[in-house]
């Protein structure tokens, strides 16, 4: 009974402390103890810039030291011993040899030139403040972690694109892919009806009126895992941004955690949903179409896991063939602004650091052969 | 100089008639050598509002009794002045409280010399200090000497401020009186013991025990975590780099200053 009654008292924070102490600890090894602090310490913010405001707000922002972390990345002269590359490729290649997928590296990689996000730099833990409308009532810039506006660089949306966000609320990655200007039908999906009206708001408080038009954006509440029964072979590009354990919430908060004894069916059946969710995106894709799975867990079940039970699930059960598209290049550039998880097999991960601290997100990105 | 004491005696009839005792003749008769001596006597008359003279002598004469000896009085006056203003009857009695509670002729002398402000702290304090050591944190009547003989500074700490320091010592990491005398822990801040003991806490490397004094993991000695420079704490202990660690306290203190601010709405609502 005693026992009952202490167990009863560990908050979900603790709960999800443990957990990750369980697992993280063999999956990150050496690594573990710095993530660790850096999860429980305050986390960073990056201000996305809002192209639609008419505030330049960019250089007041600069003077209080932050930088675009966009176009301040490592440059490709800088890029030392290209032949390491090589040698990475083909270790991919080789470790991925179960799941019969190719990775490309050193292709090249385009970044839009228009989403802009600012940083404070390296150590640097002064915070942004909140963004104010201007004289349309416009925001200037979103907080998020700047870390995940990587997944949308990477998803490479092009000139004409038509773009499925599958889980969008409340939609920093939707904003992020707004700012490209070049995206000619967006879907925006979320299944939560009060998140998807979240969703709805932020929209309207960084996008003129005249860009949200029945043409060019859909918003909808569906069940993502659905998606193939609602409309397949379509988008250029699909993100998958899929729920998870939210690592960092999961530590910090203990409202609404996923870690809390009542929702342990739901926290077990995360790798599942996110297979469903990945296997719905998959075929919501066009051919030669681009997917991007991202989390903002650790978690390797959760992140790498589904993304290798779905490439097969979609050969085998749809006669979908998937590659998986290398995002060395991305990391490359940026490493002198996130710290990243080294060594992964498939896909990248933005891993925490004091010093930097944003993430965790995991990014793996799919092309669809056929 | 001449001229400026003449002003000075005009406005500071105190100064103007030095206790006759007091002379560079006098030091040096003490065995001052004739620098120390002259030195001595300025700083003597820098001392505010001149009313050191007239202890001068007598406390020069507590001291020489400790065991002192002219270069190790200087010094220790350059470091506080202000002793200079005690009277010898209550330089005296302090001397004999500081002897009371344990504190030995050698390790007295060696305590007046690294820590002369001991001798500012009226007896009520000391006392009311040991006493709160020995009630509300149960050291021994031992314990308390060798915390006084170790980090004398502690009886002039905000009470508050050793009472949590305690607590956050025993309660959070655990540690037992014993192992708190014997590495010193109150020679550290509040700020210091925390910052450390959370930055390990947070990279998992210290637990705090549970009731029956376990934990799941083995936690570093507190002898190396706080009597240790920062370096070694961050390789030996904590394995971290300094950058992480700088990074941490700028978080930590504004996390602490937070939650005051926290407290304090708690209190006002
Ligand atoms: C990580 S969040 C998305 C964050 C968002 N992409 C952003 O950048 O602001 C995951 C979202 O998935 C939604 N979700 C959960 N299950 C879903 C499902 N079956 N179909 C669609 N969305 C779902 C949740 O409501 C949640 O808003």
């Amino acid at each position: 009974e005693k026992w009952a009654a202490t167990r009863a008292k560990l908050p979900p924070t603790r709960l999800a402390l443990q957990h990750f102490d369980a697992t993280y600890g063999v999956q990150l090894g050496p690594l573990w103890p710095s993530v660790r602090v850096a999860m429980l310490s305050e986390r960073k913010y990056g201000a996305l810039l809002n192209n639609f405001s008419y505030d330049a707000v960019q250089a007041d922002l600069q003077a209080q030291g932050c930088r675009d972390f966009i176009s301040n990345r490592v440059e490709e002269e800088e890029e030392a011993q290209p032949h390491l590359e090589q040698k990475s490729e083909v270790e991919a290649q080789e470790s991925s040899n179960d799941v019969s997928m190719k990775m490309f590296d050193g292709q090249q990689m385009n970044l839009s030139p228009n989403i802009k996000c600012l940083v404070f730099p390296r150590g640097d833990v002064t915070r942004f403040k909140s963004a104010r409308p201007d004289t349309h009532g416009l925001l200037s810039y979103y907080l998020m972690d700047a870390a995940s506006v990587l997944p949308c660089l990477a998803l490479d949306v092009q000139e004409g694109h038509s773009v499925l966000d599958l889980c969008a609320a409340p939609g920093g990655k939707t904003l992020s892919l707004l700012q490209t200007q070049t995206i000619r039908f967006l879907c925006v999906n979320d299944m939560s009806v009060s998140r998807t009206r979240r969703l709805r708001k932020v929209l309207h408080s960084y996008v003129p009126k005249q860009f949200l038009t029945d043409e060019n954006l859909r918003v909808t509440s569906f069940d993502g895992t659905k998606w193939g029964e609602i409309e397949t072979n379509t988008f250029d590009r699909v993100l998958v941004d899929a729920p998870c354990t939210t690592d960092r919430h999961s530590l910090m908060e203990d409202d609404n955690n996923i870690f809390n004894k009542i929702r342990v069916g739901e926290r077990r059946r995360l790798p599942q949903l996110q297979l469903d969710l990945l296997l719905a995106g998959i075929q919501a894709a066009c051919p030669g179409g681009e997917i991007l799975y991202s989390t903002c867990t650790l978690s390797q079940n959760q992140n790498q896991g589904v993304v290798e039970q779905a490439v097969c699930l979609a050969r085998e059960n749809h006669g979908i063939h998937l590659q998986a598209v290398s995002l060395r290049p991305l990391i490359r550039m940026f490493r002198n602004t996130f710290h990243f998880a080294p060594d992964l097999h498939l896909g990248e991960m933005v891993i925490p650091h004091l010093a930097a601290n944003f993430g965790p997100i995991y990014m793996c990105k799919l092309k669809r052969l056929s | 100089s001449n001229q400026s004491s003449e002003h000075n005696h005009e406005v500071s009839p105190l100064t103007r008639k030095p206790v006759p005792e007091l002379s560079l003749r006098s030091l040096i008769d003490m065995g001052f050598t004739d620098t120390q001596a002259e030195q001595m006597f300025e700083s003597v008359s820098s001392v505010r509002g001149g009313g050191a003279a007239k202890h001068t002598l007598s406390t020069l004469t507590v001291l020489f009794m400790l065991g002192l000896n002219p270069t190790n009085v200087q010094k220790l006056l350059d470091k506080c002045p202000e002793l200079l203003t005690v009277g010898e009857t209550q330089l005296q009695q302090r001397i004999s409280n500081l002897r009371k509670h344990g504190l030995g002729e050698g390790s007295l002398q060696r305590m007046v010399a690294y820590y002369p402000k001991i001798l500012t702290v009226p007896v009520k304090t000391v006392k009311y200090v040991v006493a709160f050591l020995k009630e509300r944190c149960l050291f021994t009547t031992q314990q308390v000497t060798d915390i006084l003989r170790s980090s004398p500074a502690v009886v002039l700490e905000d009470l508050d401020q050793l009472e949590y320091k305690f607590q956050y010592a025993y309660f959070r990491m655990g540690i037992k009186q014993a192992e708190m005398v014997k590495f010193r822990l109150f020679r550290f801040t509040l700020d210091e013991v925390r910052c450390r003991h959370c930055f390990l806490e947070r990279r998992g490397l210290y637990q705090t025990p549970d009731k029956k004094g376990q934990t799941i993991i083995k936690n570093p000695k507190m002898d190396s975590i706080l009597n240790v420079d920062l370096d070694a704490f961050l390789t030996h202990v904590a394995q971290a780099t300094a950058e992480e660690y700088g990074v941490f306290q700028k978080l930590l203190s504004r996390e602490w200053q937070e939650e005051e601010l926290q407290q304090g709405k708690i209190e006002a609502d």
